[in-house]
């Protein structure tokens, strides 16, 4: 394994396979990567102060991703949100980029894809 | 006048004679109780001529009844074979003149022979009611004697004729009386019968009316509809029961329109506040829905229509029914709803056999997939490669891939599986209902739908609800297409045509962004997608249920922007699916 560098990258999604696969692929891009299979798991942790993107499902059980992007704002946290999902809503996207989410993800994306919306999160990095 | 030298005796016998005369004509009345003046003439003209031995007596009046001359005679036997009683009149009438009123005696006349003496005798103060003719051959006649009884019989005949005039008179009023009392009495009887009638019908009519009146009470009740009458200079209102029953109100209460409006839902309370303003202004007629707040927090919703015009004192008087539609309209509501859904489901379901959750079931290891296919990737291209990782993100897709084929297996199979329900069928029937599901959301989208189905198109061999299904697919693709143009009119048609003898032909053309050419042939792949959210399944799994209708399914790009997608499949009873 390839000592880390570049920002932390938080996955947030109950689903096990992003779990197993994003982060590897996140790497590779050059950032660090780290799962939690729960709003509530990441909030609980340390990884809020350190994660400079996250990478939110937005349905979960418990939290959803759009609670957690609430939350997030309520507590003046300014981090930088890439969401994912499976579901084809049309409106969705629009939604979310109003909430001030820096893009949205239709599983199942391209590598491409997510790469630009990496680099969109930091801007310069 | 002769002077005769008498002896004493003779005129004693004479005086004699002449009393009992007059004796006998005094008597003459008795008989004539009750008689009419023929009989009574003629009694009297008996009497003279047997008292005075006449040569002939005539009498001649008016008929009280008749006004007509009636005249009778009496003639002596000798003179009988002479003079018949109806000569007598004919002689005097050339002896004495034309009128008898001026016949004067006459002595000694030439009639016949010897000389008749002629005396006259008026009847009545004025000789109005008559008179008698006395004749006598006798020389000497008339005497004293014979002369008074003449006068005295006269006024006997005159008393006599009067009399019976008088009584006639009395019996002719009194028939008139009679009559008419009994005229009279008939009319009243009429009247009564009529009034008789009169009342019986108005109590017919009065029942009659009752009778209607509990059926419009009846009738409102089971319609709940309400009438009422508005006068707006007093603003006073007449309502039926029915009206309070709506409302809602303690019978015989004094409705008034802030009573009305205190029950109108505070939502419907202002523009119901128009209505009267505008109804107050000019007769007109009103239509209006609104719902009312009941004391129990129900909703009651009604419809109310009225027309306004003139009474006969010129005031604008409005005339209404109020119907409370509440039960119909929970039914539309609950109808809309289901209608919406059961349109949501159609066409989730004739979407095909992907459900959302089919969907999420084949996105899961196809993100995997990609995800791991594009770690592996990089991770081998590094320096140095990470054959490790390599090796763990390329197990990962394997084993995705295997996953993604099952759920794909699982679909062919459900496919495949599926009763295929061939019928023979309308195509433009199919496409119709198609056109009726998508249209509120090609309505959202903005998009202008034009339809050229075919007249007399005949009919196909084939699955209504998967052919329903390619087309749904093919407009939203159309529709999606369109979702970015701007600057032109977004355009969807949807044609059908008879192509040759054997083929029925469906088309779908966009004015979108039209497809490259060189990858027509992509378009139809699995997976492929041009969509960076899109799955690409439809057009391949649209192209195998044509092609299983032994048909072909393609796409061309337009002359103008835009592409069109077309099937076309045969028709007729030969084809076999």
């Amino acid at each position: 394994m390839r000592p880390t560098r570049g920002p932390l990258v938080a996955v947030i999604d109950d689903d096990e396979s992003v779990r197993e696969s994003l982060p590897d692929l996140i790497r590779e891009f050059g950032y660090a990567a780290q799962s939690f299979s729960s709003a509530e798991e990441f909030l609980a942790s340390d990884g809020l102060s350190r994660a400079g993107c996250l990478i939110l499902d937005v349905v979960m059980p418990g939290m959803t991703g759009l609670e957690l992007q609430k939350e997030l704002n309520v507590r003046g946290q300014r981090t930088p949100v890439i969401f994912i999902t499976a579901q084809k809503d049309d409106g969705l996207r629009a939604r979310v980029l109003e909430g001030g989410a820096v893009e949205l993800l239709t599983k199942p994306f391209s590598d491409t894809a997510l790469l630009a919306a990496l680099r969109a999160a930091f801007p310069g990095g | 006048m002769a002077a005769h030298l008498e002896e004493p005796s003779e005129e004693i016998r004479r005086l004699r004679h002449c009393l009992n005369d007059l004796v006998g004509l005094v008597a003459l009345p008795a008989m004539w109780a009750g008689a009419d003046s023929l009989q009574i003439v003629r009694t009297l003209l008996d009497a003279l001529l047997r008292m005075l031995r006449l040569d002939f007596v005539y009498a001649r009046w008016r008929d009280p009844a008749s006004a007509e001359p009636v005249e009778i005679a009496r003639v002596a036997e000798s003179w009988q074979p002479i003079s018949q009683p109806q000569d007598i009149g004919r002689m005097l009438f050339r002896e004495l003149g034309d009128d008898p009123q001026k016949w004067a005696p006459l002595t000694r006349g030439s009639s016949g022979g010897a000389g008749v003496s002629i005396v006259p005798l008026r009847l009545g103060m004025y000789g109005e009611l008559g008179l008698i003719v006395a004749g006598s051959e006798r020389v000497g006649f008339p005497e004293q004697a014979e002369t008074l009884v003449l006068n005295v019989a006269a006024n006997q005949a005159s008393i006599g004729l009067q009399e019976t005039r008088l009584l006639g008179e009395q019996k002719r009023l009194t028939n008139e009386l009679d009559r008419r009392i009994a005229q009279r009495t008939a009319e009243l009887a009429a009247t009564n019968e009529e009034l008789r009638r009169e009342i019986s019908e108005r109590m017919r009519v009065e029942e009659a009316l009752r009778h209607s009146e509990a059926f419009l009470a009846e009738g409102q009740r089971l319609s709940r509809v309400g009438s009422f009458s508005w006068r707006t200079p007093t603003d006073e209102i007449i309502c039926s029961e029915q009206m309070y029953r709506i409302f809602e109100l303690e019978a015989l209460m004094a409705v008034t329109i802030r009573l009305m409006s205190a029950r109108i839902h505070p939502e419907d309370q202002s523009s119901f506040a128009a209505v009267v303003e505008r109804a107050r202004a000019a007769a007109t007629d009103v239509e209006h829905e609104f719902r009312l707040l009941m004391s129990d927090g129900s909703v009651k919703h009604l419809y109310l229509i009225a027309h306004g015009g003139r009474d006969k004192n010129d005031q604008l008087e409005y005339i209404g029914a109020i119907q409370d539609v509440t039960e119909r309209r929970l039914a539309e509501e609950a109808l809309a709803e289901l209608q919406s859904e059961l349109a949501r489901v159609a066409r989730i379901t004739s979407l095909g056999i992907l459900t959302a959750s089919m969907a999420h079931e084949v996105n899961q290891p196809l993100s995997g997939i990609i995800t791991n296919a594009s770690t592996c990737l990089r991770m081998l291209s590094a320096d140095p490669p990470n054959v490790d990782g390599a090796l763990e993100t390329a197990r990962r897709t394997i084993r995705d891939g295997t996953r993604a084929s099952e759920v794909v297996t699982r679909l062919r199979t459900l496919y495949s599986k599926k009763e295929l329900s061939p019928e023979s069928m309308d195509l433009n029937d199919a496409a119709r209902e198609v056109i009726s599901l998508s249209l509120s959301e090609l309505q959202r989208n903005r998009i202008v739908l034009r339809q050229e189905l075919a007249e007399s198109l005949p009919p196909v061999i084939g699955d209504r609800v998967q052919l329903q299904q390619v087309m749904l697919n093919l407009v939203r693709n159309a529709s999606d297409a369109m979702s970015t143009v701007e600057g032109r009119p977004r355009e969807l048609l949807i044609a059908t045509e008879h192509e040759d003898d054997s083929r029925v032909c469906l088309r779908v053309k966009d004015s979108g962004v039209g497809f490259e050419p060189k990858s027509v042939n992509r378009l139809f792949e699995a997976f492929y997608t041009t969509k960076n959210d899109g799955m690409g399944i439809g057009l391949s799994m649209s192209r195998s249920i044509i092609e299983a209708h032994q048909g072909r399914l393609w796409a061309t790009q337009n002359q103008g922007p835009g592409a069109t997608f077309s099937f076309s499949i045969p028709c007729g009873a030969n084809t076999k699916v």
